[in-house]
This record gives C-alpha cells, structure tokens and sequence, in this order.
C-alpha cells in the first residue's frame, strides 16, 4: 500500500472511531440525564402522593365513622387515589391489597403478567423498575403505605417513552451529520495526504534515476519540513556520489590511457627489434641494409632500455618512503651543472646560476633526478650556443627554484596534458631522443614528494620557464636540527 | 608490373622494416611519417594498397581511412591498439585486415596476397627463372613444358616463389600449406621439398637455411 492511502485510510478510520465514540458518550450521557431527571420527578411525585394519604387520613375518618374498620381503609386509599389520578396529568396508580387484589388502578394500558415489584415485604423500602410495555416506556414505583393499620402495595406509574424518543431521534441526527462529515473529512484528507506524500514521491522518482545511473539528477524540493531537510541532504549526498564517480571514471581514464601509451611504447621498440631481428636471420640482404637493421636493432634496444629505466624511477616515486635531508641547494645546482656538462658541449649551451647559498630539507637523489630531467628538456628545445638558466628565489612563504630556456617553446594546448606520462609535443624530436615521455612525469612526481607546486609558462619560439614552488614550511631547516647539528 | 604499396607509419624503425620486407617480396614502397602527408600523397599518386598505423600525429588513422573511404583502395590497419573496439572500428570505417604489432614479416605478406587477390590486383601468373606458374589454371610449366605436381607440392611451390628470398621455417610452412590441423610433423615439408627439388631441377635454388628452414635464392 501506498504512503498517501496507508495516511489516508488510517485518519479515515480513526476519524469514524472517535467521531462515533464522541457521539454515543455525548447522546448517552445526555439520555441518562433527562432519564436521572425523570425519575427524580416520578419519585418526588410518588413521595408526595405517600405523604398525600398520611395527611388526607383525619378528615377521611371524620367522614366515614360508621363504615367498618377494613373497609374504610379500603375505601379511603380508594377515594385518595382516585382523586389524585383525576388530578394529575400523565400518571397512573394502581392499589393492591397484601393478597395482590387489586383495590384501585387507572392503567388502561396490558400490564405485564410478572411484576416483581409488587412482591415488596418491607415498609420502607422502594421499588423502582423501568420497563417497555407496548411501545412505549414506563417507570414502576412502588412501596408500601400503612393506612390503620392495614398494608397496601401503591404502585405509581408514568409514560417516559418521551425521553427514549429523544434519544432516538438525537442518534438519527448524529449519523446524518456524521454521514456528512465523514464526506467532507474524506475528500480533504484524500488531498492532504496526497500533498504531504508528494516529496516522497519526488524523492523516490530521483533515487530511482540515480540508481539507473543518471548522477547528475537532483531532488527538487522547496518545504522546510523534515521532508525538505531529507532532500536538501539527499542532494549533497547525490553531488559526493557524482564528485566520487567522476573521480573514478577520470582515474580509469588515466590509468587506460596509461595502459594504451605504456603497450604502445613497449611494442613499437619490439616489433622492431623482433622484425630486423627476423630479417637478419631469414634473408639474404645487402650490406647497406644489413647495417641499417642492426643499428635499428641497437637504437630500439636503447630506448628500452631508457623506457624501462623511467618506468623504474616512476614506480619506485609511488613508494613514499623517503629520507629528507639537510641539503645546500646552491652546491647541488653546481653539482648539476657539472653532470650536465659534457653533453652541453654538443650544442655549446652554458648554465648559468643565480642562486644564494641556502639549505632546504630535501630528498638529494630525487632533487638531482629532478633538476637534471628539466635541464635535459630545456637542452633538447634550445637552440646551438644558447644559455640556461637555473634561478633559486625566495618570496614570503614560498620557495622557487626555476628552470628557464630560450628554446622553441611549448604551443598552449599541450600545456595541460604534458605532465602526463608518454605525453609527448614532438612525438619524432622524442623518439630521436630515445625519449618515451616520461621525465615531466617523474619530476611532477617528485615535486609531489615534496609537497611542492610545478608551474610551465612558455612562450612558443621564445622560451620555457617551468618554477618549481616548495612551501617554507616544508623545506625549512626546524631550529632544534640545526643546533643539533652545531652540537655534533 | 610491380604493385605500390604506401606504408604510413610514424616510428622510422618500423617503417623501414616493412619497406625492406616488401621490397625483398618484390613490391614498389613509398612511406610517409604522418596522416597529413599520407592524405597528400594519396591524392598525388596511385596505391595498389595502403599499410596505415592508427596512432599517427596530424590526424590519426582512422581519419585518414574516413578521407580515403571513396578511393576504393584496400587498407591494412597495423597498429598497437589490440582492442575489439578499435579493431571493429577500424573494420566497420572499411579496413580490408586488421594486424597488431609486434606482426611477422610472413604473416603481414601473406595477409597483403589476400587483400590484392580479393581485389583482384595481385598476378595471375608468378614467375621464378623459368618456371611459370599460372594460378588460375593451376598449372605449372618449366621452360614451356607442362611439370605435373601434387596438390600440396603445387601449393608449397606457390608460398616460395611469393616468399622469394625469405626463408621459411618448416612450421611456417606446415602451418601455410598444411594447415594447422596437420600433424604429420616436420618431415612431411622435407619430402616435398626434395620433390620440388627433383622435378623442377631447383636443387640449387631451394637453400636448406640451418636452424630455420627453406629459402628460394634466384
């Protein structure tokens, strides 16, 4: 079952429970007051009638003395009865003598054949008794009068079929009125329910989309109800699952684009090798050609050889367990320059510092990796007797060492993407190098380690200057290390 | 008259190798390094067949392939790209064959026959000194006279001459003309080649290479 018809149906039901509960407490309890009031008359009204003959009893006797003792008894409750029936409006009296013989009764109604109320013994007792006769109701009171000395049963009666009919007629109206509140109250609640479970609704057509995979899709809700708080937390959890998977998908992207270039790169040198290889050992070929395929063998061996060296560097840079050291970042500029020397030559490419002595907390070997990587790009973009530039400055909170060539530049869009391993501009000028697009991935890498930022600007045919950025925080020396060092 | 093949192919090492294959297997080579050029080229001179690499600079293969569809000239993709995706994709753009790298010599030559004979390009009757093989008749003629051989011997004879200079190892050449259901082992190619040997008087020509195999020396 539905939220709406579960909210519906239950209001429904209990709305008729206590409707109807109110309603027959309330008449019943009305009933049994006009009933209390009723019979508080009735016995008022046999309590005077009691008291009637006590009083009435002297002048009785004054005027009958001559009749016999029982019979005057008789014939006085006789004529007081009759008096007062003929009197009163609406009441009925009936004598019985102690035999039960009836000695006066105005009843012009079918008594009952059984009245327990006439077997009375005691003198001060009441006996009260509602009952149906016919159609209507009437109330029975009776008790015991002593006239002389003689007993009778009087037994006072009256018509309250009234008050039933009141009652009657008091449910008749109710059900009527309860018929059209129950309409009223059905056609309201059928729309109230359906308003209040609209959000669910909304909440669960969204969840469905989501599920089905549709992570964009938001839950579009504006009540500050609870429902309103769900959907408003709903949502941010809809954007983390969104932000995560497209995470995800971009991660797989990578790593298959990883997967693609890495085969690429490996089976390029392979098929080479493996097809000159074949051509040696199966054909009968000229001395021109033959040379030609062993130096394909030797120069695909060679970048092998570099690609599984870079790939070495990369996955060992994944590791994390690095030892950092007190490093004089001026003297280690130096010690690159003179590494790099001897293929500067070729081109006649001078390196020029421009650094202040200063000690960083570094990891030596990556930063050399790393220096040495950088100044090998710059080497291959620049042009014959150009200069290089390796620049150490400090600003507020930062660190900068920079690399800066006047070379041919990096055109912009490749700017983004050349951080990513076997990314390469010139894939032939790479190729020649035995390059496989590696290094910048390394030296992001290593910047990583570091807890530093790269940053590229370029120039096309004007130059690269890529700023290595390390937070002070990171690579400053603590106090304590160095007056350890002092004490040593 | 030779057929011209276009080899695109970006690493120089492996555009040489396959130059150097299809000119021993006597076909005329132009090789160009990216798509740009290969489209240029395409539209200068006439292909009997291309040998197009998908990972290409300037515009890939399978653009180059989307460019060339209304020539009609048969593609071979040869390509590091192993996927089904790309492998359909670049038969749906209208390939002709499909190869992945690292490939064989033997086996892209072999698919290269396939495609010109599914063209209709390649020869009707292959040549070797004196001896004429015409393929459609199926008939083989040493110096004007008729040699009849048996049907694996007329097919071992075919795969020599088309693999001239090459050398053929036995399983290589079990696999081509036997198929690889054969089991028969290696001394089956021996017999048949001692056959050829004998009745086409090839006995000079038909080099045993050691470790390796066979090879049709002119």
């Amino acid at each position: 079952m539905k939220l709406w018809q579960k909210l519906y149906i239950f209001t429904l039901i209990l709305f008729i429970l206590i409707f109807n509960l109110a309603g027959v407490i309330f008449i019943e309890k009305n009933h049994n007051a006009s009933l209390k009031r009723e019979v508080n008359r009735c016995f008022n009204e046999a309590l005077t009638i009691n008291s009637g003959v006590d009083t009435s009893l002297p002048a009785f006797r004054t005027l009958d003395r001559y009749i016999d003792l029982l019979d005057f008894n008789r014939r006085i409750i006789y004529k007081f009865a009759d008096d007062y029936a003929k009197k009163s409006n609406g009441i009925y009296l009936e004598i019985l003598d102690k035999k039960n013989q009836e000695i006066y009764s105005n009843v012009d109604f079918l008594l009952p054949k059984y009245r327990e109320e006439i077997n009375i013994q005691k003198m001060n007792e009441r006996r009260t008794i509602i009952r149906e006769v016919g159609k209507n109701t009437y109330i029975f009171i009776t008790n015991l009068i002593e006239i002389n000395g003689s007993i009778f049963k009087l037994t006072y009666m009256r018509d309250i079929s009234s008050i039933y009919e009141q009652k009657k007629e008091q449910y008749d109206f109710f059900f009527r009125l309860e018929g059209i509140a129950l309409v009223v109250f059905s056609i309201f609640m059928f729309f109230i329910s359906r308003w209040i479970s609209k959000p669910v609704k909304e909440l669960m057509r969204v969840t469905k989309r989501i599920a089905e995979g549709n992570y964009h899709e938001r839950v579009n809700l504006n009540t500050k109800d609870e429902l309103g708080i769900l959907a408003q937390n709903f949502n941010l959890m809809a954007e983390a699952v969104e932000e995560n998977i497209h995470q995800l998908e971009k991660n797989n992207l990578e790593k298959e684009r990883f997967i693609d270039n890495f085969t690429h790169e490996l089976k390029t040198p392979l098929t080479s090798i493996i097809g000159y290889a074949n051509l040696l050992r199966t054909t009968k070929c000229d001395e021109e050609t033959f040379y030609e395929a062993l130096n394909f063998i030797y120069e695909e061996g060679k970048r092998l050889e570099e690609l599984s060296f870079n790939l070495m560097d990369l996955l060992v840079l994944r590791k994390e367990d690095f030892k950092k050291e007190k490093v004089n970042i001026k003297e280690l500029l130096i010690q690159v320059k003179k590494v790099m020397q001897p293929k500067m030559k070729e081109k006649n490419i001078e390196i020029l510092i421009d650094a202040e002595p200063s000690e960083w907390r570094v990891e030596k070997n990556l930063i050399q990796i790393l220096l040495s990587n950088l100044i090998d790009n710059a080497y291959k973009a620049s042009e014959r007797d150009t200069k290089i530039y390796l620049n150490l400055s400090k600003e507020k909170e930062k660190m900068i060492l920079e690399v800066k060539d006047g070379g041919i530049g990096i055109p912009k869009e490749h700017l983004d993407k050349i951080l990513e391993p076997f990314y390469m501009v010139d894939k032939a000028r790479t190729r020649a190098n035995h390059g496989a697009g590696l290094g910048l991935s390394i030296c992001k890498r290593i910047v990583e380690v570091h807890g530093a930022t790269l940053k590229i600007n370029s120039i096309v045919n004007e130059g690269t200057s890529i700023k290595i950025i390390f937070n002070k925080k990171e690579v400053e020396i603590d106090e304590s290390e160095n007056n350890a060092a002092t004490i040593d | 008259m030779k057929k011209k093949i276009l080899i695109v192919e970006d690493d120089l090492a492996i555009a040489k190798l396959i130059e150097i294959n299809l000119n021993i297997a006597n076909y005329e080579t132009k090789k160009v390094m990216d798509g740009l050029k290969a489209l240029e080229i395409i539209d200068e001179e006439n292909f009997d067949l291309i040998i197009l690499d998908v990972m290409l600079p300037q515009a890939d293969g399978f653009e180059v392939m989307e460019k060339i569809k209304h020539r009609n000239i048969p593609v071979i993709f040869l390509t590091a790209k192993k996927s089904v995706f790309d492998k359909v994709n670049g038969l749906k753009l209208g390939a002709e064959d499909y190869m992945v790298k690292p490939f064989e010599a033997i086996e892209l030559l072999a698919r290269i026959e396939v495609v010109l004979r599914r063209y209709g390009k390649n020869e009707k009757v292959l040549n070797f000194k004196d001896i004429k093989v015409y393929l459609e008749e199926r008939i083989v003629k040493n110096d004007g006279n008729t040699v009849e051989l048996s049907p694996k011997e007329y097919e071992l004879l075919c795969l020599l001459i088309q693999n001239k200079n090459i050398a053929l190892s036995r399983e290589q050449i079990l696999g081509r003309v036997w198929d690889m259901s054969y089991y028969g082992g290696t001394r089956t190619v021996d017999m048949h080649i001692k056959a050829l040997r004998q009745k086409l008087d090839l006995g000079n020509h038909i080099k045993t290479i050691y470790k390796i195999g066979y090879r049709l020396e002119d």
